[in-house]
């Protein structure tokens, strides 16, 4: 009995404990020192790593359902360059970007060398696609709450290691820059798309 | 606390620096020599600032000292288990301040909540390292030197040592004396031959292995301190909420909080996704005092690895499951009903289990839907899971034993406006910030709150459209550790024991065997042998050794016992 309250107690703690860290546990207990408890994920800190070609690593293959009801693999991605962004819909920072990225989409849209995806982290289809039709967002996402294939697939080196997280993929589908958190800054995504789309030319 | 006073001190480091010219320059620390009485009459030498600090450095590093810190460390520890602590229960830290925010003013100025980073945790293990080694590094010095050496002078006069024996030999000295040395190097004995008055004799010494016992046991703690320090910061710990049919896979956004070591960055964690598929409770009811009590939890859960397959496991209380060098535990558990919202033309715009969490033992939950798209403006559910619902109709209810089932119940109040998620600011997903909101249903909305058994469906106020509570899923939170540094505790900690063992079970002893011939003049006529041993610290079977040497002597060389022996020798 005792345990089990404990049990519970640590649990709501636990649940309560939705803190944005933004480096080392010192951040955390600071966020919560200062009561602006955050939203019980990992939110990023902005920072943009690219890896060199030389440096990138294979990454296995990957599938999954689209939130269009469409299955996806990641055979479709192969010798084009690729946008992923990792979502749910109650994330704040994904809601803030989304127009951001809805309008990156448009500037490639006619472009058949890229490809933008979502990946959803969170949500079922229904709400997904709300968010879509929100923000006018015209390309698919996979939802990978389910099985979590796609984040086992890029877990490990550059991880998604923040909510939202935008990977840009070379033509072989490595991870060629990885943007943790919000997008502050979408002229960087594209100059980085193209410069990835202008390697081995 | 330690009784050394500035001037032995001195005399001490002489006697230490004295080195090769001293009596007896390579005496093992563990044998105390009686310190003379302090004598009143005695004035002390004034010692200089430098004296001071040599002073003080001796006293730091004594091994008193070291175990006095030992024990304040463990001490200052207590703490760290009595308030919550800031690094591994936040919550309990605010909740603290909110409780006794007098109390905690003063618990925090003297860092209790932090109990592991304050200043003076830190004084005292930094103290304690700056002790050991301090200590260690002087005595292996020492001790090297003295597994170098050669075995002592044999004393002039045996008689005055342990087990002094002696024995006539029909053999000459030399044989005997040979004869000996060849006996105590085959007892494990480091020999040295010595020209004694009128004769010769052989020195032996062993049982070096127990200032190396002592040496390991020292260094081992230290590796201990070290491998616990540094495990810390290489290692990290998070907690995840997953429900039924979700995984989790092992990255930093993988957490719903993540607290890394101090040399953790979050990146690079060993990939590994695990999928929640079932979790079973049983409980039952104490026949003494009616209250609920859990009996056994156990998750089903599957696990893969990069390129893997799917493979089974499972997680019970008290026996995590281990992959990718973390251990998940099973922290809690709880019901998230499955929720599915619709637009007032039917469609869905929200489906999918809700976390419910718990409020008490019987698992009543408190849950928050946030519905942003979809509808025609942004919804908010916040309300209450009944797995046995006991209560007037319309509440407020409570629930009486943690299963649910067939009359399980689900209250929603639904509030619509604003729900703060647009403006970029990190929200907590399982809080309602209803500043921004209206209720339109419970609350002082005027309407009664939604209530729902499953598989029921009931429409929103206002025309917003409808909720529906469609099937029931569990969900566990899990505590997931990484500790890289279990394996090194351990191996220090065996190298401490079994360092502990040889430093109290190796004697270290010295005997001596002289041979005189028993007319100086005649040589090979016989000789006079006498045997003694010295003990080096503790060593309550020295006398036997002695015996013992002396009697194999005896029979090696084909001499007549002295008087008979009483007891049988194996």
């Amino acid at each position: 009995m005792k345990r089990l309250v404990s049990a519970v107690g640590a649990l709501a703690a636990a649940l309560l404990l939705a803190a944005c860290t933004s480096g080392g546990s010192g951040d955390l207990v600071e966020s919560y020192t200062k009561g602006d408890a955050g939203g019980g994920y990992i939110s990023g800190d902005g920072s943009v790593v690219t890896v060199a070609v030389g440096d990138r690593k294979p990454v296995q293959a990957y599938a999954g359902e689209l939130d269009t009801g469409a299955g996806f693999d990641s055979a479709e991605l192969e010798g084009r360059v690729s946008l992923l962004n990792f979502w749910y819909a109650n994330c704040p920072p994904c809601r803030t970007e989304a127009p951001d990225l809805a309008e990156l989409h448009e500037q490639y849209e006619a472009d058949e060398d890229v490809v933008f995806l979502g990946v959803n982290v969170e949500d079922s289809a229904p709400r997904a696609l709300g968010f879509a039709r929100e923000y006018g967002i015209r390309y698919p996402s996979i939802l990978d709450q389910g099985d979590n294939a796609v984040q086992l697939a890029f877990a490990g080196t550059v991880a998604p290691n923040a909510v939202p997280t935008t990977l840009v993929l070379d033509r072989e589908g490595r991870v060629a820059a990885r943007f943790s958190g919000i997008i502050t800054d979408p002229a960087l995504v594209s100059t980085i798309i193209d410069d990835t789309l202008a390697e081995g030319d | 606390m330690a009784s050394r006073t500035p001037s032995d001190d001195g005399a001490e480091q002489g006697a230490a620096e004295q080195g090769a010219a001293a009596q007896d320059p390579l005496r093992p620390d563990d044998h105390r020599d009686a310190r003379p009485a302090a004598r009143e009459d005695v004035a002390q030498p004034r010692l200089g600032p430098l004296g001071y600090l040599r002073f003080f450095w001796r006293q730091l590093t004594s091994m008193r000292t070291a175990l006095v810190l030992l024990l304040l460390m463990a001490l200052a520890a207590i703490p760290g288990s009595l308030v919550p602590q800031n690094t591994s229960d936040p919550n309990g830290v605010r909740q603290y301040e909110i409780d006794d925010p007098e109390l905690y003013k003063v618990l925090d100025g003297i860092q209790l909540f932090d109990t592991f980073g304050s200043v003076w945790f830190s004084a005292i293990y930094l103290l304690l390292f700056i002790s050991l080694i301090g200590c260690i590094i002087p005595r292996t010095l020492h001790h090297a030197r003295a597994l170098r050496a050669r075995p002592p002078k044999t004393p002039a006069r045996l008689s005055r040592l342990v087990g002094y024996q002696r024995a006539t030999s029909a053999a000459d000295a030399d044989t005997a004396i040979e004869e000996a040395a060849r006996l105590l190097r085959r007892g494990g004995y480091r020999v040295e031959r010595y020209p004694v008055r009128g004769g010769t004799s052989v020195s032996a010494e062993r049982g070096y292995l127990r200032e190396t016992g002592n040496l390991v046991f020292h260094a081992a703690l230290v590796g201990v301190l070290l491998a616990v320090g540094l495990g810390q910061g290489f290692g990290y710990t998070g907690q995840r909420v997953l429900v039924q049919d979700s995984t989790f896979t092992n990255t930093r956004a993988g957490y719903d909080s993540f607290n890394p070591g101090r040399f953790v960055d979050g990146e690079g964690l060993a990939p590994y996704s695990l999928r929640l598929d079932d979790f079973t409770s049983e409980y039952t009811i104490n026949p003494v005092n009616g209250k609920v009590q859990a009996e056994d939890f156990e998750v089903f859960a599957s696990v893969r690895e990069q390129g893997g397959d799917w493979r089974e496991e499972r997680i019970k209380v008290n026996h995590p499951l281990e992959v990718g060098g973390t251990q998940v535990f099973l922290l809690g558990n709880g019901y998230a009903p499955e929720i599915t919202v619709r637009d007032p033309d039917g469609n869905i715009v929200d489906e999918g289990p809700v976390v419910f969490r718990p409020q008490d033992a019987n698992l009543s939950g408190l849950g928050v839907l946030k519905v942003p798209d979809g509808l025609a403006e942004q919804v908010g559910l916040i309300g209450f899971f009944y797995p046995s619902p006991f209560g007037e109709e319309g509440g407020p209810y409570t629930s009486v034993y943690p299963e649910a089932g067939e009359s399980s119940l689900l209250t929603l109040q639904v509030f619509t406006g604003d729900l703060g998620l647009d403006d970029g600011v990190a929200r907590n997903v399982y809080l309602l910030d209803t500043s921004e909101m209206t209720a339109v249903a419970g609350q002082d909305s005027g309407t009664a709150a939604l209530e729902l058994k499953q598989g029921e469906r009931v429409e929103l106020p206002d025309g917003l459209g409808s909720v529906e509570f469609t099937g029931l899923k569990r969900f566990v939170a899990l505590d997931i550790h990484h500790d890289s540094s279990q394996t090194w505790v351990l191996v220090f900690a065996l190298l401490a024991v079994a360092g502990l063992l040889t430093s109290l079970f190796v004697p270290r002893r010295r005997l001596w065997v002289t041979a005189v011939p028993v007319d100086a003049a005649d040589a090979g006529a016989g000789s006079r042998i006498e045997f003694a041993g010295l003990a080096r610290g503790d060593d309550p079977t020295l006398e036997r050794a002695v015996e013992d040497l002396a009697w194999r002597h005896r029979e090696q060389l084909g001499d007549p016992a002295p008087e008979a022996r009483a007891e049988a020798r194996d």
